[in-house]
């Protein structure tokens, strides 16, 4: 795996977590690309508050309130590794998995509902923006759940090490979507 | 204990073992990989090359078939404006400075074995590869290759209809995506693998200076790439979606999409750059046995021309109908960003001061980089001013900017590079005769091919037409094309005492020693060509910094950073 | 790997996302000048973000290095949305 040097140049940094950082602050750059353009868009049209009138807040909520949870069991499942518990963090991790897959669950029902009724990406600038962020969200969510999961089939999930870097993925892709719900569902 | 893993390791039974996939194409070497960055990157500089060509000829004899490719309409001439400058910036330019120099010499320098992720490393090249493919089979669709110019403006870039091309420029867009990610992942890797693994004793200040250029340069494409991405997946769905980013009737915006490249496209061009400065900056210190003058203001300077790059984007917005306003903040962060790239000038130039100059040839390309690099970036004052700008933006002037600074970063800066670490690499000498052949025809006829272009943007030739004859104000300048055609083919043809050298030495040159050119740094400890892992059981010490040269009461002229010195006065 | 010590509550900071989240839902439905509403909305979007990141991406006991990794790319990101400006929110 990595070749790291008998002591890390720089004490207290793991080679891993380094480079998981640097990834985030792409990523970060990404979604903040989409999300600058959306808000000078939004501010310069009148604030789209007749089309974001569409969008169905109760179930955003429902499903900020799933990424939030799925955070904390990510995050429990590196706290029982690392407190040396057999069972927990493959508990936890399969928790977080399903949470996230429900997610995407309850994000293609409302893709769904929203398409029947008519709002498709081209209908309008609000919803080309609409569906290009959640769906690059998504596709991230999926993303993490898949890591998640071959982490999980790997086993060898009493290092924590792993399951610290996967969170951090998970976390940061939770962190965009609370931007993301009142961007697009709130304000 | 020193570390643990394997120790010293026969490298022929090594590589026997390991069998021609292993060491050849799957390989999670740093070296291998490099080699294979490099070789990608030389394939594309030969499409790129014959790209200009037909371009060129088609720009001199306007009326007349291109040899090898037959008649050269507007359509066909712009997908080789666009596919000569997507090849040259990010296949080209990219691999060859960043991926190949960068995965070679990073773990080398800072005494390690290799990077912190090897076989993220391997599938990063192998992305790249793909990428690679992806826009080869872009030119053999129906309706052929992107045509929307190296920058893909939309609208002509966002609907089918204006182009005529489809898949062509979906899998332009697809190619761009592949590659942004194979760099991201080798940037993860170069930063990492800088931060975490350097051997004892090799703080960040003794770094060569080919690490913090290196270094500067993943960072800037680590922090920028992002917008662009974001801006081509807007492009994508606007093609392929019907959704309405930059389409105004859809209350969209093209100007969105020059934002967001643009963003991307100026610290693009430094994270081009960079690498070659590095480049020469680790050369001159060995030709002039001098220390590099002012190691830690270079380094201050980098780092504050890559703060400064990402505000300066809009410079190549001037004439976009963008809010004027904006012209003046970006002139004055246009200016001020000239001023620590003119440090590192000065600083080279007084690194030869008073120096023992060896004329070897990378020394010589390095002076022409020094040379061709201070016309560019002088020209680049008068680009970034924004009511000259507003006259010279999209005529050849610019084109002829941006060759004398990319040119000279790739090929001049590249070729110090090759020409200088080729022993280590390969574990052959290069002809030196052949050398400096070759780079005195290319400074010639680079020069004959480039700098009349100024003149004739000054005289309003504009970028992207495919002929000329057809504005009677550029008629009596025609000439002018046909002295740079001329002079591109002659460039052209002073490559090959570069391509026979090659060869020849790599079947037949002579054997290098460990350290041909006494240099300090610590690739130069490990065999010509370095085993896996670089060294045999122990990793180096270092001890000093890297530009130990001509020191006072030494009897040799150099001293390596590994060297411990018997306990007496420094 | 260095030892961390005592590590957060998660399950603390969880109640606490919670109670952000709803906060800025009823932000949402405050009556009179949106203004007010959308401060208070992403003043909570932000306290949220800091909690996962301070506390579950364990920014808080990380080097310097991390947190500069972290901010840096929101300060690029700053510039270009005011750059954005003028041409999109100004005359539009």
């Amino acid at each position: 795996m990595a070749i790291s040097a008998e002591a890390p140049a720089i004490p207290g940094i793991l080679p891993g977590k380094v480079g998981v950082w640097w990834f985030l602050a792409s990523e970060i750059m990404l979604f903040g690309g989409l999300i600058a353009s959306f808000i000078v868009f939004r501010l310069g049209s009148g604030g789209w508050h007749g089309e974001a009138a569409h969008l169905s807040v109760p179930i955003a909520a429902v499903n900020t309130l799933v990424l939030l949870t799925s955070s904390l069991t990510m995050v429990q499942a590196f706290a029982t590794a690392e407190r040396g518990d057999q069972r927990g963090p493959r508990t936890y991790l399969a928790l977080t998995i399903l949470l996230g897959l429900a997610f995407l669950g309850i994000k293609a029902y409302e893709y769904t509902s929203e398409i029947l009724a008519g709002f498709t990406p081209g209908t309008g600038i609000f919803w080309s923006f609409y569906y290009a962020m959640t769906g690059l969200h998504a596709l991230h969510v999926l993303a993490g759940a898949v890591v998640n999961s071959i982490l999980l089939g790997a086993g060898r999930l009493r290092n924590p090490h792993r399951l610290e870097l996967a969170g951090l993925y998970w976390h940061f892709v939770d962190v965009v979507w609370i931007f993301l719900f009142p961007l697009l569902y709130l304000a | 204990m020193r570390e643990s893993g394997a120790g010293t390791l026969d490298t022929h039974e090594h590589h026997a073992e390991r069998g021609f996939w292993r060491t050849y194409v799957f390989s999670t070497d740093h070296k291998m990989i490099g080699k294979q960055y490099l070789s990608l990157g030389l394939f594309w500089a030969v499409v790129g090359g014959l790209l200009a060509h037909v371009m060129r000829w088609q720009l001199a004899w306007p009326d007349t078939a291109v040899p090898g490719w037959g008649e050269v309409g507007p359509e066909t001439y712009n997908v080789l404006v666009t596919m000569h400058g997507t090849i040259m910036v990010f296949f080209v330019a990219m691999p060859i400075l960043l991926g190949a120099f960068g995965n070679f010499l990073i773990p080398l320098m800072i005494g390690a074995r290799d990077m912190a992720f090897p076989r993220l490393n391997m599938l990063s090249v192998w992305v790249f590869a793909l990428a690679s493919l992806v826009l080869l089979v872009s030119f053999f669709v129906p309706g052929g290759a992107a045509s929307a110019g190296w920058t893909g403006y939309p609208p002509l870039s966002a609907k089918v209809e204006y182009t005529g091309v489809n898949w062509g420029l979906n899998l332009w867009i697809l190619a761009h995506a592949l590659e942004f990610a194979a760099f991201l992942m080798g940037g993860v890797n170069y930063l990492t693998t800088a931060i975490a693994l350097r051997v004892p004793g090799m703080t960040f200040f003794r770094l060569p200076l080919v690490i913090w250029q290196q270094l500067t340069a993943t960072t800037l494409f680590l922090l920028s790439v992002g917008p662009l991405i974001a801006g081509a997946v807007m492009l994508l769905l606007d093609r392929i979606i019907g959704t309405h980013f930059y389409a105004a009737e859809g209350g969209g915006d093209p100007l969105l999409w020059q934002h967001l490249f643009w963003f991307f496209g100026h610290p693009e061009v430094y994270v081009i750059l960079l690498p070659a400065v590095g480049l020469v900056l680790d050369v001159l210190p060995v030709f002039a046995r001098k220390p590099i003058f002012g190691y830690r203001w270079i380094i201050y300077s980098t780092i504050a021309a890559g703060g400064l790059s990402f505000i300066v984007w809009a410079h190549h917005m001037f004439v976009s109908g963008m809010d004027p306003r904006l012209a003046m903040p970006f002139s004055i962060t246009t200016i001020l960003i000239s001023v620590p790239f003119a440090y590192i000038m000065f600083a080279m130039i007084a690194t030869l001061y008073k120096g023992s100059i060896r004329f070897d040839t990378p020394m010589l390309w390095a002076l022409g980089f020094i040379a061709m690099f201070i016309v560019g970036g002088l020209t680049g004052i008068f680009n970034g001013s924004a009511p000259a700008d507003i006259y010279i933006s999209d005529t050849y002037f610019v084109v002829a900017h941006f060759h004398y600074t990319l040119f000279s970063s790739v090929v001049f800066g590249g070729f110090a590079g090759f020409y200088f670490w080729f022993p280590k690499m390969f574990g052959r000498l290069l002809s030196e005769p052949l050398g400096k052949i070759h780079f005195w025809l290319t400074l010639v006829f680079f020069n004959v091919t480039f700098f009349p272009l100024h003149n004739i943007g000054l005289a309003g030739m504009m970028r992207r037409i495919a002929n000329p004859l057809e504005y009677e104000y550029l008629v009596p300048h025609q000439w002018i094309n046909v002295v740079a055609t001329v002079g591109a083919i002659l460039l052209l043809a002073s490559q090959i005492p570069f391509v026979v050298n090659v060869v020849w030495s790599l079947l037949a040159g002579k054997t290098a020693p460990k350290n041909p050119w006494e240099a300090n740094t610590l690739e130069w400890t490990a065999p010509s060509p370095p085993p896996p892992l670089n060294w045999g059981a122990t990793l180096p010490v270092v001890y000093r910094g890297a530009y130990e040269y001509s020191l006072p009461d030494m009897a040799e002229d150099w001293l390596p950073q590994d060297r411990a010195l018997a306990a007496r006065s420094r | 790997m260095a030892s961390h010590g005592v590590r957060p509550n998660y399950v603390a900071i969880w109640g606490w996302l919670v109670a952000l989240m709803i906060a800025g839902l009823a932000a949402s439905f405050l009556p009179g000048a949106r203004g007010l509403a959308v401060v208070l909305i992403f003043a909570t979007a932000v306290a949220k973000a800091l909690l996962v990141a301070l506390n579950y991406m364990h920014l808080k006991f990380e080097p310097r290095l991390i947190y500069a990794i972290a901010i840096v790319p929101v300060l690029f990101l700053l510039v270009l949305t005011v750059a954005l400006f003028p041409d999109f929110v100004f005359s539009r």
